[in-house]
């Protein structure tokens, strides 16, 4: 996200919310109907009062018995550099018409309050015809308090390139997701590496996995590495970014659009995904997303309406000396992700893998504290086809068992930034069980279980 | 009764009781359509005399009789400064005589249609709004910068100060209070000096287009050239103004509905063997109404509202109404918007990147200081308006001036020496010119009226004038230059020779103290006795208060038509003329700002 004077704003945010009431007279209408604006504003950077920032505006238009909808749009804050702050939104009214909200609050030095709380809207069509002229005002006694509490800023966007021009670098996007309708699996992977001499390059793979069928696979790139503006990751004809992914691999090619995915999960801690210090970590920024969209393979088109699955993260050093990785949807926006890896820095490579576990069910995360420590009391056992993680959640027991189906396991080369060779077995047809229990009495008692069968996105890398 | 009641009454010379309630009432209406200083004038004046009368005759002037009135207004005329007050009242309470003593000639047969305009009154415009392009004024400018920018596809909003005036309203309505509605401030708008220059302005969809005379002269050749020296690009601008020639159906005036004034003028010079022809108008169905200064009711007149507006409107131009403009927005040196203000008092605002200025002379330069823009040191300076005086023959057998076309004759004669001289009538009562006298002997010169011919002269004058103010009035200064003065005074005599020339019995020649000369040499010799505060002057065509140039010091508009200092404020009217323009200046002002506009991306 950029300001209007082109600065390129730092990674953190600033997202608040803001409610207004007033009435809204529609072009052809003698009375005024009542009109209430219920909006989330999610700005580049702190917000300064003298500086002029725009970003993301979204939330809900409500007009009684003409709109209920979700609208979003941006907002631009320049108070005292422009004197203005610009509400655009977009909605689609009651009677199915997509209607435009324009308006601002001008500020004036004489009358502070009145002219920062008194917004003025315009409601135009699609052609620009003026449908409606609304005056909405926020009620300083009733909401100040609660909109001077609601301000955060949060940290930057994981989904951003972190990659800043160092040699030796690896970072990965990767989308895996299953379509509930047939039980297809898509897994589109895209990689920057930054070799330890020579020029950076961007380059992945895609694969689709029918059920019962030969998956089929395809690589895009290399290409050269640009930073981009618009978009997460951008190499030839491959784009994810704004929620939306594009491309083309081999015989494969898709048109997607992510929506949703619930807050990111931190699989590795937080404190090392920020810091850099391991020598990677994997986060999972959207770890319930929904896909729209179409994906084509081998003469195939998979129509995708809300299929489930995620998009997360990698960035360090190489990959691992041996890992294995779960993504498991386990519905109502639950999930289980682990990695398990055993790292290449000499000393640490004869150590046992060490699984990094999150489980989030019911909006509750498990492991409570740092994943790191939470490691140390799990045991991983990488193997082929089964890979298996066991041991304590604080006082609860866990055993993850993962197979992954040999004739639906694709296996790709990677080289690690040093040029060292790696091969990682990927399938999203793998069978999962996890069984969490809980100590009762003097035995354990099974509190949850979870079956996938055949809809778990796993992988196992091996050296 | 009230003092401008008594007033009225002694310096019309009116007895009548039901004529002097009707003019009275007239007097009180063109009051109220004044803006406060010069109503307060009006009746500052007229509370002089009735203190006078009290003083000179021990009652109040309604109470004196018809005799003793008349009396009263020969000892004020006798005297100097009381003569001075006299001559400054006589101007409103004319305008309110003139159309209630004098018969108007009725609109006959159908009108032309008006023309299809998206107007919408600013009441109506949301408060919050965008477009690609605002439009500051609708006049001849305005009209044309907007077509430019709509037909090339953007959304283009004009804002206008005035309303829109249908036909109907031109013919159902009396002259003068459609005067008092299309002229800002009623038309008693003003330039201070000695002597001070009335500098009426339009007021509407259309601006000034819709209520001046119709001549429409090109460019002279010799100012193109000085304006080449300025750098201003000029090299195609005959191609312009061909095009807007076209827009405006220009046509040399046939004699036929010319009218006994302007037959008068080209008998005259044509004795004297001076160059004269029925002038070239924008008016090819003009059937001679001479009402051109308060709206054509027939629509003949092809007005910026009647071709070039209606065209922007079609490709998509949106007009608002009663809107007048506050503030141009800008931010870090580039505009990105309009706020205006509706008669209300509500403001309304359309965010833009482009801001098209054509506001007029005398308003652009104001809104560029509310703007923050005003930074030039020329910005209002250097005002041209082309200053006119007008002298009047009486002739043995009626003339009615007011009946024919209200501009006619053009005498170019003297045009070299920047002397345009125009056989110029308008309705009665709303001409400038000042018929001599007060009392009984000014309500004879009302009744004979018809039996005047009148023709006016504009010079080409130096850039003596200058824009005052920041807030929404315009407080000008005109400072009649010695050369001008002097090209005033030949004038003068030339009109005076022409009016000779086609057998007027004597002249009227407007000057205080000989008003009336029965030859040439007495008219010679009045000329020169007259000081320049005696001249009786008004300027029509305010131009060059925001000068386009290359010189950075001197001109505060570019040569593309951008204001200097600022990204997106392009200034597209009168304002833009570097000098004075030296002819009727619409054409020069349409193919400027079409040229302007053009350039605009």
């Amino acid at each position: 996200m950029t300001t209007p004077t082109g600065k390129v704003a730092s990674g953190r945010r600033t997202v608040f919310s803001e409610v207004m009431e007033g009435a809204l007279r529609l072009a052809g209408e003698d009375g005024e109907r009542p009109m209430r604006l219920e909006l989330t504003a999610s700005l580049p950077g702190m917000l300064r009062p003298w500086g002029d920032v725009e970003g993301e505006l979204s939330g809900r238009v409500r007009v009684p018995g003409w709109a209920d909808d979700h609208a979003a749009g941006s907002l631009r804050v320049a108070p005292v550099a422009a004197r203005q702050i610009r509400y655009t939104l977009e909605f689609i009214a009651g009677d199915g018409r997509r209607l435009r909200l324009d308006g601002w609050k001008t500020v004036r030095a004489g009358r502070p309050v009145r002219s920062m709380t008194v917004l003025p809207l315009t409601v135009t069509d699609a052609d620009g015809a003026v449908v409606g002229e609304a005056r909405l005002r926020f009620d300083v006694r009733r909401d100040m308090a609660r909109f001077l509490r609601g301000f955060r800023f949060p940290g930057p966007d994981p989904m951003r390139s972190r990659w800043r021009g160092q040699a030796g670098r690896l970072e990965v996007w990767y989308t895996t997701l299953t379509d509930p309708a047939t039980g297809t699996g898509v897994w589109i992977h895209h990689e920057l590496v930054a070799p330890d001499e020579g020029e950076a390059r961007a380059h992945g793979w895609a694969a689709v996995f029918p059920p019962g069928e030969t998956p089929v696979f395809g690589r895009f790139g290399p290409f050269g590495w640009s930073h981009s503006e618009d978009a997460d990751f951008a190499a030839g004809p491959v784009v994810q970014g704004g929620g939306r992914l594009t491309g083309a691999a081999g015989a494969i090619s898709w048109d997607l659009r992510e929506s949703g995915g619930g807050p990111p999960l931190f699989t590795f801690p937080r404190w090392a995904w920020r810091s850099e210090v391991l020598p990677a970590a994997q986060i999972v920024p959207k770890p319930a997303a929904a896909y729209d969209g179409a994906v084509r393979f081998g003469g195939r088109t998979l129509e995708l309406d809300g299929a489930r699955g995620a998009s997360a993260r990698i960035y360090g050093h190489g990959n691992a000396r041996r890992w294995a990785w779960l993504h498991a949807d386990l519905g109502g926006g639950d999930v289980c992700e682990i990695v398990a890896a055993v790292s290449t820095r000499p000393g640490m490579d004869r150590l046992p893998p060490l699984p990094f576990v999150r489980l989030r069910v019911d909006g509750v995360e498990l492991p409570g504290g740092d994943p790191l420590l939470a490691a140390l009391r799990l045991r991983a056992g990488i193997g082929l086809p089964v890979w298996t993680v066991h041991g304590r959640i604080g006082d609860r027991r866990i055993h993850v068992r993962v197979t992954l189906p040999q004739d639906e396991t694709v296996s790709v080369d990677y080289a690690d930034p040093d040029g060292a060779p790696a091969v990682c077995h990927n399938s999203e047809r793998a069978d999962v069980r996890i069984v969490l229990a809980r100590l009762a009495g003097r035995g354990w008692e099974t509190e949850r279980e979870w079956r996938l069968d055949g809809t778990g996105h796993a992988e196992v890398g091996l050296r | 009764m009230s003092a401008l009641t008594g007033t009225v009454a002694a310096l019309l010379g009116i007895e009548d009781a039901g004529d002097l309630a009707r003019v009275s009432a007239r007097a009180e209406a063109i009051g109220r359509a004044l803006p406060a200083p010069a109503r307060l004038g009006l009746r500052a004046g007229a509370g002089t005399l009735d203190t006078l009368s009290r003083l000179a005759t021990g009652h109040r002037l309604d109470d004196l009789d018809a005799d003793r009135r008349d009396a009263f207004c020969a000892l004020l005329t006798s005297r100097e400064p009381a003569a001075r007050l006299v001559e400054t009242l006589k101007i409103p309470l004319l305008l309110a005589a003139g159309t209630e003593l004098l018969p108007i000639p009725g609109a006959a047969g159908e009108p032309r249609p008006d023309a299809p305009l998206d107007c919408t009154p600013s009441g109506e415009w949301p408060a919050c709004s965008t477009a690609d392009a605002v439009v500051i004024g609708s006049g001849a400018g305005g009209a044309m910068a907007a077509r430019t920018l709509a037909r090339r596809g953007m959304s283009v909003v004009i804002m206008e100060e005035g309303r829109r005036f249908a036909v109907a309203e031109f013919r159902d309505r009396p002259p003068l209070d459609r005067f008092l509605d299309l002229y800002r401030d009623g038309g008693s708008s003003m330039a201070l000096g000695r002597p001070p220059v009335l500098l009426p302005e339009g007021r509407a969809v259309g601006g000034t287009t819709v209520v001046n005379s119709g001549t429409c002269y090109r460019t002279p050749g010799r100012v193109l050239r000085r304006w080449a020296a300025l750098g201003v690009p000029v090299e195609d601008f005959g191609g312009h103004l061909d095009e807007v020639e076209a827009t405006l159906r220009v046509a040399r005036q046939p004699v036929g509905p010319l009218g006994r004034n302007g037959l008068l003028a080209l008998e005259g010079a044509e004795r004297l063997g001076w160059r004269a022809a029925p002038l070239r108008r924008n008016a090819p169905d003009c059937v001679g109404s001479g009402q051109c200064a308060a709206g054509c009711p027939h629509n003949a007149k092809y007005g910026v509202h009647l071709n070039a507006l209606p065209q922007a409107c079609a490709a998509g131009a949106r007009i608002v109404t009663r809107a007048r403009a506050e503030r141009i927005l800008v931010e870090r040196g580039v505009a990105v918007g309009v706020r205006a203000h509706r008669p209300d008092g509500t403001a309304l605002e359309i965010l833009t990147p482009r801001v098209v200025v054509a506001a007029g002379a005398t308003q652009t330069p104001l809104l560029l200081r509310r703007s923050g823009l005003g930074g030039h040191p020329e910005l209002g300076r250097g005002m041209a308006v082309h200053p006119a005086t007008n002298v009047a023959g009486r002739f043995a057998e009626p003339v009615v001036s007011w009946s024919g076309v209200m501009q006619s004759v053009g005498i170019e004669e003297l045009h070299g020496d920047g002397i345009l001289i125009e056989a110029t009538a308008s309705p009665p009562g709303m001409s400038s010119f000042p018929l001599p006298g007060a009392g009984r002997s000014l309500r004879r010169e009302l009744e004979d009226a018809d039996r005047l011919a009148v023709l006016g002269a504009m010079i080409a004058d130096a850039p003596s004038g200058r824009v005052h103010g920041a807030r929404h009035r315009a407080l000008v200064r005109y400072d009649l230059a010695g050369e001008d003065a002097a090209r005033l005074r030949r004038a003068l005599v030339a009109m005076g020779r022409i009016l000779f020339a086609a057998g007027a019995a004597e002249v009227l020649t407007g000057l205080p103290r000989r008003p009336v000369a029965r030859d040439e040499a007495e008219l010679t010799h009045a000329v020169a006795m007259a000081s320049a505060a005696d001249l009786h002057l008004a300027g029509f065509h305010p131009t060059g208060t925001a000068k386009l140039g290359a010189g950075e010091a001197r001109a505060p508009v570019d040569p593309s038509g951008r204001l200097r200092g600022v990204r997106g404020v392009h200034i597209a009217d009168a304002s833009v003329l570097p000098s004075c323009p030296e002819v009727n200046p619409q054409l020069t002002i349409m193919a400027m700002a079409l040229r302007i506009a053009e350039g605009i991306e």
